[in-house]
């Protein structure tokens, strides 16, 4: 057995000298990301996928997996609500049946896969979908817990003396699962089965009952992470956990865990996590401007990529090392292989990196080149959108006091985040935001979450507390969750905005309007009626079920519809996913289910053309679409007479009114008690209360929709 | 008899699963037959071309979860063909190509190097999806020339012939996998690599040969669920991967490799296409059932595949 611990070791020590070749990087790129904080925010944010993590490498060295944890992880957050709000128990109990109910979500798995012989892939991929589904069903995707009591959040998301909760019950969860593993019977029974399940059973082990064990923990686990979830971010929905059993299989076979079976370490599992966790949080402090780059950012994206190529690297090593291994068994100079294994491993890992650097090099340069193209590009577009619209006089009047930004004495850096990335709306958005950032000279910081793990954002807004921004700017994908972040972020002097989506009103300085969910609401509604002449059934597309904004437009539209159309009813609501084929076959459905459905309303970007494109197939043209997008991508259909109506604002004035509103609040010209915000080309804007107000939702139709180019 | 029966329960319990739904909907909503059912076999076309694919991949006792991203990919850069106006013979080659290169890729890590295929195509997946995202940034590919929908015939036309050649392609490899030697060395290597090698096969070129086709296939089906469409988004076949994986397995294809039919994978095609537009029909007076509709699906799926408790009872 000596060999197969030094083939763990050395894998080890790959992973330590990965970790500190980020240290270093990530130091030199960084200014603030050595710092203890930092070191303590990335463990709070890592710890709930830690234990999920920890108990994946239970089940992986039995050769099993389980998928099932991020639903299940939902479903106890969810039912951790539901008990304490509208069951009214004390939330101490209501933790321990959250618990319960993780348990018996892994003793379910456990029970299909060891009595009922089911292998865990079906199994965990089945209850995936049987979780998730539940925790969507009891909440209606919509219902938002928050606000729990204090005791709660200071047991289990607490910083007694700066140092995180997450700390000891992530060391006392690796002592815990170290023992299990690497120092039990169990633990050899595990691995024995892994490696060979009849092996197992000639060996005396009883297989059946063992295998349930890492189910079983697993589910423990995925309670325990809600919990700690839940009173990090102090907010929880149905959407709480996703994605996070493939985060927690990257860290485990990262870590140097066999996905086969039989070969596993919770040490490596440990370092697997924070190369990923550190690497991401690295990213996003990154100022490549400190090594004489045009750029302050690295894009988001680059976190994914570069741990996935880390992961090919590490098995790539692992698998090396081990044949080269039993080689070395055969020579008999064990040692000495190992010397040099460990050299030619370090000369590897070192040039991977340098390999990653000089990646980034070329690749920040074209960032450079490119957003420097788009910035004229922009200019010219955002005029001549603006002219038009002015022309033909529908749209606003002409800005009042308009001017052009002038640079400031004292540049200063913004950090603002859209929703997610990689999504056109707010690419229109990000335009707007440099060409302002631009005039002003200010440094802007665009980042966000790449995935639709809702904690990311927050997880975000930490670091750039850490990286000590002078204003933060959110559009809010989960008002009272994000919420949690930006109050910290004020109690540390940074000014907040909000834009886009609002958080929760104490939780920002000023907000910018570019309307109220209830602007929207009524205008999507009172449009759709207009082109069903206030009678007939229609249906709703949504984004995804558990969509904040989509619920709250959903609510007001209902409102709307009760008040004033009577005789309209809504027949059904279904999820497109922001996939535009996924909308089309949802579109597609719904026609050929209720015939009576005369119109669509689609309220996500990419279900107003893919509801289109369904009603232009069905060949009917009694129905329509009306909805929430952008024009570029639903001019066909406006024109075709398919959609009247498409109401939206311009984006590209709302990401340059952000940055400017951002430097004016910084300045101190926008402070409680101002009326109105000089705001360059965009002129002299409303401010009510604590609302700057972009103006009124737009709609875009035949006779304009040319006039627009985003 | 009773071992035919046997043998084959996985596939019997689905197709029994699947012809219940369609005998509930025949039933209380026979407006289902009307339209919907010829749109859920043209809506599962793109997937039944990657479970073909993927019963290779699963019979050799592999898996690949980068297919999602590799769909995407593959659509995008056909629609960019289309773009620059390359004629379609040359779109078509694009997208067969890119899902073949991708596939080759995999197949190489995986067959030469010995990587495990889950890890592999983990990073795959990740790796893909994340560069498509930071280089289009959410942009859709539009303003295609009007040859690139439906090939530039009609509506109806483009129709049949994404249906057509999804069937085909089942079709052929259906046969494949039952009287031709590839087929045939596939489910050796799936059952006993090593085996497999000593009968003279070879195994790590019949691995690599599964992640290229699976790679071609997915550029099949990315090309034929993109010309659906006047553009093409990014985010065509994302998840596409579960949905795929899913079906192959409650087909009855084994995870541990060497067992598996492709009438499994079309069955189970079929029942998760079907699930969800069921569920409208059939709740379509009660607006709330949507918010149920992952937890039915997953119940669905525990029932399809819970005959398998009976292998403890019956020996194989």
């Amino acid at each position: 057995m000596p060999i197969r611990l030094d083939a763990k070791s050395l894998q080890q020590a790959v992973l330590a000298q990965l970790l500190i070749v980020e240290l270093v990087l990530f130091a030199v790129l960084s200014g603030s990301f050595l710092k203890v904080g930092n070191f303590l925010t990335v463990l709070r944010n890592s710890a709930d996928l830690g234990l999920i993590a920890l108990a994946m490498t239970t089940v992986i060295v039995t050769g099993g997996i389980d998928l099932s944890v991020g639903s299940l992880m939902g479903l106890c957050a969810v039912m951790f609500g539901k008990l304490w709000r509208d069951a009214h128990v004390p939330w101490p109990i209501a933790a321990l049946l959250a618990m319960v109910i993780g348990l018996v979500g892994g003793v379910i798995n456990a029970g299909a896969i060891a009595r009922l012989k089911i292998h865990p892939l079906i199994v965990t991929l089945a209850t995936f979908s049987l979780y998730r589904g539940i925790a969507e069903g009891i909440t209606g995707g919509a219902d938002n817990f928050t606000h729990f009591p204090q005791s709660f959040l200071a047991v289990f998301g607490g910083q007694p003396a700066r140092i995180p909760i997450q700390l000891p019950v992530l060391i006392l969860a690796v002592a815990a699962f170290y023992l299990l593993l690497h120092r039990s019977t169990i633990g050899r029974a595990l691995s024995t089965i892994g490696y060979s399940p009849d092996g197992a059973r000639y060996a005396g082990i009883n297989v059946e009952r063992t295998v349930a064990i890492p189910y079983i923990l697993s589910g423990l686990m995925a309670s325990i992470s809600a919990l700690l979830y839940a009173a990090r971010v102090d907010q929880v929905k149905a959407d709480v956990g996703i994605d996070y059993e493939l985060a927690a299989i990257t860290a485990v076979v990262l870590g140097g865990t066999s996905i086969f079976g039989g070969r596993a370490t919770i040490i490596g599992t440990v370092l697997g996590l924070f190369a990923i966790r550190l690497l991401e949080n690295g990213l996003h402090m990154a100022d490549p401007a400190r090594l004489g780059f045009s750029t302050h950012q690295l894009a988001p994206q680059l976190a994914g990529i570069a741990t996935s190529a880390l992961l090919l690297v590490a098995i790539g090593l692992d698998h090396r090392t081990r044949k080269v291994r039993s080689v070395a068994r055969i020579v008999t100079q064990e040692l000495d292989m190992k010397n040099s294994q460990i050299a030619v491993l370090c000369a590897v890992i070192l040039a991977a990196a340098l390999i990653v650097v000089g990646g980034n090099f070329v690749l920040i340069n074209g960032i450079t080149k490119n957003s420097a193209g788009q910035t004229v590009h922009v200019a010219i577009d955002g005029t001549a959108a603006a002219a038009r619209v002015t022309d033909d006089g529908s749209a606003k009047s002409a800005a009042p006091g308009a001017s052009a930004l002038a640079r400031v004495a004292h540049p200063i850096t913004i950090g603002m985040m859209p929703k997610s990335v990689g999504n056109p709306y707010f690419i229109a958005c990000k335009k707007g935001a440099v060409e302002a950032a631009d005039a002003l000279g200010d440094t802007l910081l665009w980042d966000g979450p790449t995935g639709s793990d809702p904690g990311k954002q927050n997880e975000i807004v930490e670091t750039w507390i850490n990286r000590g921004v002078d204003v933060i700017a959110v559009s809010a994908d989960n008002a009272a969750g994000i919420s949690t972040a930006l109050r910290e972020a004020r109690a540390r002097g940074i000014k907040v905005l909000t834009w886009d989506a609002d958080a929760e009103p104490d939780a920002r300085d000023f907000t910018i309007v570019q309307a109220t969910p209830e602007g929207i609401g009524s205008a999507l509604m009172d449009n759709a009626a207009k082109v069903m002449d206030g009678k007939g059934s229609f249906a709703i597309i949504t984004a995804s079920l558990t969509a904040a904004n989509q619920n709250e437009w959903m609510k007001f539209i209902e409102k709307q519809r009760a008040a004033k159309y009577p005789d309209i009813q809504m027949k059904v609501v279904r999820p497109c996913d922001d996939q535009k084929d996924k909308a089309y076959s949802e579109a597609n459905a719904i026609l050929n289910s209720f015939p009576d459905v005369k119109l669509i309303l689609a309220i996500s970007s990419a279900a107003v053309p893919g509801a289109a494109e369904a009603v232009k197939q069905s060949g009917r043209t009694d129905v329509h679409v009306v909805g929430l997008g952008l024009p570029n991508e639903n001019k066909p259909y406006v024109k075709a007479g398919i959609t009247p109506a498409v109401i939206l604002w311009n984006t590209m004035d709302l990401g340059y009114l952000t940055v400017v509103a951002s430097q004016a609040l910084k300045d101190g010209t926008l402070k409680p008690g101002a009326t109105s915000l000089d705001s360059g080309k965009l002129g002299k804007l409303k401010v009510d209360g604590s609302n700057v107000m972009l103006g009124m939702p737009f709609v875009f139709n035949k006779d304009n929709i040319d006039g627009f180019d985003f | 008899m009773m071992s035919t029966l046997y043998k084959h329960r996985r596939q019997l319990s689905v197709g029994a699963v699947y012809l219940a739904m369609l005998g509930l909907l025949a039933v209380l909503r026979p407006d289902f037959f009307h339209k919907q059912f010829l749109g859920v076999f043209i809506e599962s076309a793109p997937v039944l071309i990657c479970a073909v694919g993927m019963t290779w991949v699963i019979l050799a006792r592999q898996i690949d979860i980068s297919i999602g991203s590799q769909f995407s990919v593959c659509g995008v850069l056909a629609g960019v063909a289309a773009q620059m106006h390359a004629p379609m013979v040359v779109v078509v080659i694009v997208a067969l190509l890119a899902g073949g290169l991708f596939g080759a890729v995999n197949g190489f890590l995986v067959g030469f190097v010995e990587l495990p295929s889950i890890v592999v195509t983990l990073a795959m997946m990740v790796l893909l999806r994340e560069s498509l995202s930071w280089i289009r940034q959410g942009e859709e590919v539009n303003q295609l020339p009007d040859y690139f929908q439906w090939f530039g015939s009609t509506q109806q036309i483009g129709q049949w012939i994404i249906l057509i050649v999804a069937v085909l392609i089942w079709m052929k490899f259906f046969f494949a996998s039952r009287y031709s030697t590839a087929g045939r060395s596939v489910f050796a290597v799936g059952s006993d690599f090593e085996a497999a090698r000593l009968a003279g096969l070879r195994p790590r070129h019949v691995t690599f040969a599964v992640f290229v086709l699976m790679g071609i296939l997915t550029g099949v089906a990315a090309l034929l669920n993109a010309i659906r469409f006047p553009s093409v988004d990014v985010k065509f076949g994302t998840g596409v991967e579960l949905k795929v994986i899913a079906a192959v397995v409650i087909g009855g294809t084994a995870i541990s490799g060497g067992r598996g039919s492709f009438i499994g994978s079309l069955l189970g095609v079929l029942l998760l296409g079907t699930i969800g537009s069921m569920l409208l029909f059939l709740a379509s007076n009660h607006p709330g059932a949507t918010y149920w509709e992952r937890a039915v699906q997953g119940i669905i799926i525990l029932a399809a595949v819970a005959t398998d408790a009976l292998e403890r009872k019956r020996p194989a």
